[in-house]
């Protein structure tokens, strides 16, 4: 008799606390803090404008943009073959396979890279790989991708070349009016990051 | 019941008796047993120690099933070729079907039985049955349980540590359905095996 | 950060070294509680032995309390943690021939390798039994594999069903436990018998 009274006492208290707290989703860390700090540091979380609208002209199927501003900000203007992720839905469960994969490249974008950084930070932090953020964001797209600045005279001939890349993938991308042909652009467009696989997640085995 | 001392002290030996373990006895001989809910309560902290550090809970039917699949891919491979079943489970767990959680497990799980009985003086070969019936009748019903059970267990995906113990550890809806079926239909069975077993 | 085997934190083969020890500690406990003889087993459904209901729930609320606390503390991952999947027709179905099978032969698998393992004949039997049954069903296995794969619901938790949070559920489950436990001492008063 005794034995049971004790039993009651100790697990009803706990089936109390357990049953008042909020449910608790772990989901765990993958990087730690300073891991985080030096990949932050070397900044290769980034891939150029030129990187992006090379694989845009190009067509390149490994290319996933995610826009991760509001929707209605989404409807009004979206890069090519972007889906829209706000960032508040970010740890939803219908993208995690989106985002936690390892067959294409997800770059995250904005209007400038604040937020989409905060988007990689978050995704980072739990592991997921083949994620970059578009440097400069939707603000220098929109300035030297779509509407290039010629450079001046005196500029150097990378410079020359970044422009005629501009050029012609804005017009591939509807911006700005030029006439001139598409070129060859290989020197312009740094070279693209390449996929990581990923680990193979084990899922636990289990039943009879 | 047992008595209180008469200075009220707390006597070691009733603290054993009611907290950690009760004596019976079988026909005689006195045997001892832990107390059920602290029984219970060490088997909910090792069925703890098999999620956390396996990620699964524990199991026995599939440990047969292993068996089963290895004797059968040594004794006639061409059998093996031809049962779905045996297929599906060399295809999910490649290597060693030996090789598997459940199979050390099921090994632990001779030796730890082993270990109690022999601390508790509980080790000998018999044939426990009720005097009702014979042994023989014993040995009948006993081969013919394990053969229902054995078929039922990978019919309902585990027996009852693998699917209605850990299944309810992990609030597992088929783990709880299944236990519910295993209970009650003993349950609406027993009447007809009483006389097995009163 | 549990599970540790599949967070990689230890090897497969640490893993399945760790399986032998935990199954020591399962068996142990098993034998020790009184489940290595049948007629303890059989006891519960007869009213004069109760010692299934009380460990095997207490060792279930246990374990589970176990995993809400550590999921809370943030010590395991549960959506790493195998849940048994629901298939409808052959949860039911196995678990009506597994009742049967138990309260005829009076084991279970675990319980029948903690019984042989102190010598129980009957027990070893048991197990004899068991193969059979399994390879029978792997023999016919083409007859019912409809049966067996038959309305598959995923893996659900008994609390989504419910629509209830696992912590609620958790608290519902321990009284209805506790009330089966003071119904338990009460008939084993009713139905004695000399214990085994």
């Amino acid at each position: 008799m005794k034995s049971r009274l004790w039993l009651a006492l100790f697990l009803i208290p706990l089936g109390l606390i357990i049953a008042a707290v909020p449910q608790n989703k772990t989901h765990p860390y993958k990087l730690s803090a300073s891991q985080l700090l030096e990949e932050v540091n070397t900044r290769t979380q980034f891939i150029t404008p030129e990187t992006v609208a090379d694989m845009i002209v190009k067509k390149d199927p490994q290319l996933q943009l995610i826009d991760v501003r509001s929707q209605d900000e989404f409807e009004k203007f979206r890069l090519p073959g972007a889906i829209n992720i706000p960032l508040n839905d970010l740890l939803s469960d219908q993208y995690t396979d989106l985002l936690d994969q390892d067959v294409k490249m997800n770059v995250f974008y904005a209007n400038s890279t604040v937020t989409a950084n905060e988007a990689w930070m978050i995704t980072r932090q739990l592991g997921y790989s083949n994620i970059l953020v578009l440097e400069g964001g939707l603000n220098y797209w929109f300035e030297n991708i779509l509407n290039p600045r010629q450079p001046s005279s005196t500029s150097s001939d990378e410079e020359f070349a970044k422009y005629d890349f501009r050029r012609s993938a804005s017009q591939a991308l509807g911006g700005g009016e030029v006439t001139t042909q598409p070129a060859a652009s290989k020197n312009a467009a740094s070279p693209k990051p390449a996929i990581l696989a990923k680990p193979t997640k084990k899922k636990a085995a289990g039943g009879c | 019941m047992q008595d209180k001392p008469a200075d009220g002290s707390i006597d070691k030996k009733n603290l054993l008796n009611e907290y950690i373990m009760h004596e019976s006895s079988i026909t005689g001989k006195k045997t001892r047993y832990l107390n059920p809910y602290l029984g219970g309560v060490l088997l909910g902290v090792v069925l703890l120690a098999a999620n956390f550090i396996a990620g699964r809970g524990l199991g026995a039917s599939g440990a047969i099933k292993s068996g089963v699949v290895t004797v059968v891919t040594a004794v006639n491979p061409s059998a093996g070729e031809r049962s779905g079943f045996i297929k599906e489970y060399l295809g999910a767990h490649p290597g060693n079907p030996m090789k598997n959680w459940l199979v050390f497990e099921m090994l632990g799980v001779v030796v730890g039985g082993f270990l109690s009985g022999a601390f508790a003086g509980r080790l000998k070969l018999k044939i426990e049955h009720s005097p009702k019936i014979t042994s023989g009748k014993r040995m009948m019903l006993a081969l013919l349980g394990g053969i229902l059970f054995g078929f039922g267990s990978q019919l309902g995906r585990g027996c009852t540590s693998g699917s209605a113990l850990s299944g309810m550890a992990v609030l597992s809806l088929g783990g709880f359905i299944t236990m519910m079926a295993i209970f009650g239909t003993a349950f609406a069975l027993a009447y007809f095996f009483r006389n097995n077993w009163i | 950060m549990g599970p540790l085997a599949v967070n990689e934190i230890i090897s497969d083969n640490t893993n399945l070294f760790l399986a032998f020890v935990i199954g020591i500690a399962f068996g142990f406990v098993l034998e020790a509680s009184g489940f290595s003889s049948s007629r303890k087993l059989a006891g519960v459904f007869y009213g004069y032995d109760t010692v299934v209901l009380k460990v095997f729930f207490t060792g279930a609320i246990t374990a589970m309390l176990g995993l809400l606390f550590f999921s809370l503390f943030g010590w395991i991952d549960l959506n790493l943690v195998y849940v048994n999947p629901t298939y409808l027709s052959s949860a039911i179905t196995g678990g009506i021939i597994m009742g049967a099978g138990f309260i005829i032969g009076g084991y279970c698998p675990g319980t029948s390798f903690c019984g042989a393992s102190i010598g129980k004949i009957d027990a070893m039997i048991f197990i004899i039994g068991l193969f059979i049954g399994v390879a029978a069903f792997g023999a016919g296995y083409k007859w019912w594999d409809g049966l067996y794969m038959a309305s598959f619901l995923g893996a659900p938790k008994i609390s989504e069903s419910l629509g209830l949070t696992d912590g609620v559920f958790a608290l519902i489950l321990i009284l209805v436990a506790l009330g089966m436990f003071w119904a338990a001492e009460w008939a084993e008063k009713k139905f004695p018998r000399e214990e085994y």
